[in-house]
């Protein structure tokens, strides 16, 4: 299996994810499968209603690091494409704000790696998202990405 | 002959609820040579005190690659502080 990730697609963008679009940019002829991921803005966050979100990216970091889960994918389950785009800038309720396809020759492998890529890109892709509610707005948690061993024990 | 300590220049980003705290998203810096990451965010700890509250929650970037706080900068480096990740 080879990773060919210039078949691959990544992208931050401002307007509406076009989902079909990208769907089709995974489908080939030698695949079997397509699994996707569609996040999109929840109506509440910890039982305040929301009203709007923004998102924020460090986004020369961030495409380097989605290409890097698409390595990773690629590297673990026997996939062929891989299509990431996340939207930055205010989302309203049920935009979608990430979307994921994955196509493979069978729908295990694509099921395993579109997981895979989705859990991957919240721990450790430079996005973050601030909610905002009726009464004020707050950053949402989010997780702390992993951090390579201190220099003095790296060789 | 006084012994100057010399300096490099780097740019400096703040992300999130770091960017917001210092209302400074991007600044070149001028740092002593040899300053390792964590001597850089106490730095902007000492000008935004509010800053060292959150060096348990948050992580450090060397030219768009998470890096360990005692890893010496260069000249032209990018160097970020990222409070926790949220995207999805």
């Amino acid at each position: 299996m080879t990773a060919n990730l210039q078949e691959d697609k990544f992208e931050l963008v401002r307007e509406a994810i076009d989902a079909e679009a990208l769907v089709r940019h995974v489908r080939a002829g030698q695949d079997g499968a397509i699994v996707t991921f569609d996040g999109f803005v929840r109506n509440e966050s910890h039982g305040r209603k929301t009203s709007y979100l923004e998102y924020e990216a460090y986004e020369s970091m961030a495409l380097g690091k989605m290409k890097e889960i698409a390595a990773q994918i690629h590297e673990k389950f026997a996939i062929h494409r891989v299509a990431i785009v996340h939207r930055l800038g205010r989302l309203e309720i049920g935009e979608t704000s990430v979307f994921i396809a994955v196509s493979a020759p069978h729908r295990g492998a694509a099921f395993d790696a579109c997981r895979f890529a989705i859990d991957t890109l919240k721990r450790t892709v430079p996005i973050w998202k601030k909610e905002y509610f009726a009464d004020g707005a707050v950053w949402a948690d989010g997780e702390l990405p992993p951090t390579p061993p201190s220099a003095k024990s790296a060789s | 002959m006084p012994s100057v300590m010399p300096s490099i220049r780097v740019k400096v980003l703040f992300f999130g609820r770091l960017r917001e705290l210092t209302g400074l998203a991007e600044e070149a810096g001028e740092l002593p040579e040899g300053a390792t990451l964590a001597q850089v965010f106490e730095r902007y700890a000492e000008r935004y005190p509010k800053l060292a509250g959150f060096r348990n929650s948050m992580v450090v970037s060397r030219n768009q690659e998470f890096a360990a706080w005692d890893t010496r900068v260069a000249a032209g480096d990018e160097i970020a502080f990222l409070p926790p990740v949220s995207g999805g």
